[in-house]
């Protein structure tokens, strides 16, 4: 399958206004002339039928001061002067140093239209955060290559291994992580599912059971066995093509998961086979797992009962994440996925997702070491999650040596998550994404959120597109490893 | 098994006036349609009390920024901002949320919990430049979540010996000293800033609570907290101690400041103190520039606990006026190794204050090499106080709270100490440490992140160019 062939549609956001970046105000100099509702090609000035006074200025429209060079920039046309731009205070309240306003904003234009924005006042590439991938930059050659760019594949393989399972090749580098049945919205968890089908990858079911309504999508599910196995039966086993054990998650590496009684509604309990309304308690770690051999022991119970599945392995990143990537693939793991402690999207105590365990960038970089040096690397597939926030990072993630990532906040961004944090406080999501409140669940369907996702994921795909383009490659698995393409801005060469 | 130590928190909100991080305002175009009241899941916004027809002024306190008023208004009406007296909290150190989270854990005992992954810098000086391991498989607090009773975070105050030695027929001959232990290990400093009665009654009675001590200049205790007296570390100056017997005489622990007299004369001062009670005394000693030197010889001397006071943004302590103060994660860590390194490390207690702002500043704290740690600012944090860094450290005691009961103070310090209990206990469950004594010095548990950024971009970019400046 082709990237190009997915299709993309126009999806605006679901609400009247977006998060403007600018402010422009209307002083009492203005003379409702409607000169600046005529010359507006962004609709920023409206006067409406039968008014004699021109509207509110509408913000978020404004593409702001890289207008002035327009003939048509508002600014300069006023006969009054009655018009100012500036930036407006809101944007500050918007995003924080990992995802910036800018990297949100952007990322709802991507959702919307399909495609990177036009803009150029946007930095959302990188984050403000001052380390890891915001201070690493893709190195590009200054000659323009030969290449072809329809030429260009972002297919990556996850079964390296040669034994005889199934050959699954997924179209763009890139999966969604794994959201519990109960933590998101159905219609959340459904547009993920449908649009990995789109894109031919994957998303995970999370630990908490596998609704029957993602059943047309079977075979881009990943069902997760977690600690509480909450509501793994034989046959979810058996329906999907990888199966992935949760050793930890980043967000909260060692702690084990928990769902609070009130969210433990009939439809949840029944699903993880549990009693309705009281607290469930995934805990940290597997009580039958001492040892590798005994992960072994795991990884020999999923393939017996499922012939042809994939076993992928999520751990998070303590000193020693390298020796349990070389134990995974010992124990005959194809996917080794480490998920550092910075991303994560369910709710976490912030200690943990500040504190505990380190960082995705060193990580990624010290199993792809490890996993060389011990010769397995050739055999093991290697995702990243846990902070890949933009295609950049994705692009940064595999220069350091994975092979592909999950993401789970972005996707969400696409789903117009403004990260305020409050997943799960009171009735859960404002937003209506990672609710399953029946008022607030309703507020987008199915095919808005398959559609914001399908998008994004086309504007990430062009982005990696044209950075393999810019780099001379044929295959996003030529740029595994390749550290000699990443600047650090605070290391000299 | 002994018993399990539980703090008992309880919902306590303090009905003072607090600075909250959003401003809503209400354009004139509004026409009251009450759209926001429908949007809004907090209740920020409302209908006028006195004139249901138009709407109230939004209730920032409640806002938790999630945009839907803003972005739902019909008339694009409401307009949302940063609270500049909110930013201008705090310092570079002391940073504006980090208020939020200590008010709120005050408030409700719990867990500060979000969603949405992490949002702040990729790593930042002192503490900010460490992680805590965790490990993946083997862990002996095996039992994850429902394990966690199991974790001692008990530590002892006191000269421990190196090695026992017995005679020929197998006698012990050593004599084992007296400890204190506390169950939590953060004790209270001395309340920072010039507090009421009903402030200080709160955190002696909170510390008594908590079965952990508070320490207290001598002439402070008044006759009230007589009760509370085991739980008090009277702090005297060596030269008063004769004026002090009464109050030695009924102490566990007995505070004194250093002086430089004591690097010769501390066993005659201990040997008096203990004269009056056989009381366990700690030497207070500011984080100067030759701190460890001087910890060392004190240990040499024979003292049995040395409290290590540094800056209250967390460095030391210098009247020079030099911007490039050594910071308190490496003056920690260089007082461990040199005690590790003379081999006295267990014959003496270290405590550490100064900039001990959150939870998280506990373990790192002990991983570094401290063997426990000491709060003020947080508790005064506690009772909705905000600290100012420029131009010199100022505290602002919200109006009223001489009025509060003690009731009231005491559980919302016993909450905040609730809260930071069971942050250790989340911190410790990770790393697979059943005893917090055994966080001392485990640097091996912790990631650094000069060592792991050079080990991984270091290697792939070569030198750091910018080390030098």
């Amino acid at each position: 399958m082709k990237p190009s062939t997915v299709k993309i549609i126009k999806r605006p956001s679901r609400f009247k206004h977006q998060v403007p970046k600018y402010k422009v105000t209307r002083s009492s100099a203005c003379i409702n002339c409607g000169t600046c509702a005529k010359s507006c090609p962004y609709g920023v000035h409206e006067r409406q039928e039968g008014h004699n006074k021109m509207s509110v200025p509408i913000d978020y429209k404004c593409i702001g001061f890289e207008c002035e060079n327009n003939d048509f920039f508002c600014v300069k046309k006023c006969p009054r002067n009655a018009l100012n731009i500036s930036l407006n205070p809101m944007y500050e309240t918007l995003g924080d140093y990992r995802w910036t306003a800018d990297m949100i904003t952007g990322t709802w234009i991507m959702a919307e239209t399909g495609y990177p924005p036009e803009r150029t006042d946007l930095e959302y590439n990188i984050g403000n955060s001052g380390g890891g991938f915001d201070k690493l930059r893709l190195k590009f050659p200054s000659t323009r290559p030969k290449i072809d760019k329809y030429e260009i594949s972002t297919e990556i393989p996850l079964n390296r291994r040669n034994d005889g399972r199934a050959d699954i090749v997924i179209s763009t580098p890139v999966y969604g992580g794994g959201m519990s049945f109960g933590s998101v919205s159905l219609s959340t968890m459904v547009g993920k599912a449908h649009n990995a089908t789109n894109w031919n990858t994957f998303t995970c079911t999370g630990e908490g059971g596998y609704p029957e309504v993602l059943q047309p999508y079977d075979e881009h599910v990943i069902t997760q066995v977690a600690t509480g196995l909450f509501g793994v039966r034989e046959e979810t086993i058996q329906r999907v093509k990888i199966v992935e054990f949760k050793y930890a998650q980043g967000a909260k590496p060692g702690l084990g998961g928990h769902l609070l009684g009130e969210k433990n509604t009939e439809s949840v309990a029944r699903m993880r086979e549990a009693v309705k309304g009281s607290p469930l308690f995934s805990p940290f770690p597997f009580h039958s797992v001492y040892s590798i051999e005994d992960h072994k022991k795991h990884i020999d119970w999923i393939k017996e009962m499922n012939p042809h599945a994939l076993v992928s392995v999520k751990v998070s990143t303590p000193n020693d994440v390298d020796m349990v990537a070389v134990g995974s693939y010992y124990a005959g793991a194809h996917i080794i996925h480490i998920d550092g402690g910075y991303g994560g999207t369910g709710a976490a105590p912030d200690i943990a997702k500040k504190n505990i365990a380190m960082p995705i960038e060193y990580a990624i970089s010290k199993v792809h070491n490890f996993l060389k040096d011990e010769g397995a690397r050739d055999a093991m597939t290697l995702i990243a999650s846990g902070g890949i926030r933009t295609a950049h990072d994705l692009a940064k993630a595999i220069c350091l040596g994975a092979d592909g990532a999950v993401i789970g906040t972005a996707e969400m961004v696409a789903l117009e998550c403004v990260r305020c944090g409050n997943c799960e406080s009171g009735r859960g999501c404002a937003r209506g994404i990672a609710s399953t409140d029946s008022e607030l669940a309703d507020l987008f369907n199915e095919e808005w959120a398959t559609q914001r996702l399908t998008n994004m994921y086309h504007a990430w795909n062009v982005q990696l597109v044209d950075i393999l383009y810019r780099f001379g490659m044929k295959s996003v698995r030529e740029l595994v490893g390749r550290t000699d393409l990443l600047e650090h801005i605070d290391y000299s060469k | 098994m002994p018993k399990k130590y539980h703090i008992h928190s309880k919902v306590t909100p303090l009905n003072l006036d607090y600075l909250f991080k959003f401003r809503i305002e209400r354009g004139e175009n509004c026409i009251n349609c009450g759209r926001c009241t429908k949007v809004c899941i907090y209740e920020a916004h409302k209908r006028g009390k006195g004139d249901p027809r138009k709407m109230a002024v939004p209730n920032t306190v409640v806002c938790r920024n999630c945009f839907r008023c803003i972005q739902e208004c019909p008339r694009g009406a409401l307009e949302k901002s940063l609270e500049k007296d909110f930013l201008n909290i705090g310092g570079t150190y002391w940073k504006p949320d980090m208020f939020i989270t200590l008010w709120k854990q005050a408030e409700d005992g719990k867990v500060p919990v979000t969603g949405a992954g992490y949002r702040g810098p990729f790593t930042g000086p002192n503490f900010d430049s460490m992680w805590t391991d965790m490990s993946e498989i083997v862990r002996p607090t095996r039992d994850g979540i429902h394990g966690r009773e199991y974790i001692n975070t008990s530590v002892e105050l006191g000269r421990k010996l190196n090695h026992l030695t017995f005679d020929e027929k197998g006698k012990l001959l050593s004599k084992i000293h007296d400890t204190v232990d506390v169950p939590i290990p953060i004790i209270f400093d001395i309340p920072a800033g010039n507090v009421s009665a009903n402030i200080k009654m709160a955190m002696v009675r909170a510390a008594a609570e908590l079965n952990t001590c508070i320490v207290l200049p001598a002439n402070e205790i008044s006759s009230d907290m007589k009760k509370y007296v085991k739980n008090i570390i009277p702090l005297i100056s060596s030269e008063e101690i004769d004026k002090h017997q009464g109050t030695i005489k009924n102490a566990k622990i007995v505070a004194f400041e250093y002086t430089e007299k004591m690097l010769s004369s501390l066993s005659e001062l201990k040997n008096k103190a203990k004269k009056i009670n056989n009381v366990l005394t700690i030497i207070r000693v500011p984080a100067m520039k030759n701190v460890e030197s001087i910890v060392s010889k004190l240990t040499h001397n024979g003292a049995e606990i040395i409290h290590v006071v540094a800056d209250y943004r967390c460095v030391e302590i210098d009247d020079s006026g030099s911007e490039n103060r050594r910071l308190g994660k490496d003056i920690i860590r260089a007082i461990h190794l040199k005690l590790v390194d003379e081999r006295i490390r267990d014959e003496v207690t270290i405590i550490f204050s100064g900039g001990i702002a959150m939870a998280e500043h506990v373990p790192k704290a002990m991983i570094c090499g401290a063997d426990l740690t000491a709060i003020d600012l947080p508790l005064m944090i506690a009772l909705g106080a905000r600290v100012y860094e420029q131009p010199k450290k100022f505290i602002v005691i919200p109006e009223g709270l001489d009025k509060v009961t003690v009731r009231t103070i005491t559980q919302r310090i016993i909450n905040l100490m609730g809260a930071w209990h069971s942050q250790l206990l989340e911190v410790m469950g990770a790393m697979g440490i059943r005893e917090a004594r055994r966080l001392r010095g485990e640097t091996g548990r912790a990631i650094f992140f000069e060592e792991i950024d050079n080990d991984t971009f270091g290697k792939i970019f070569k030198k750091r160019e910018a080390a030098s400046l």
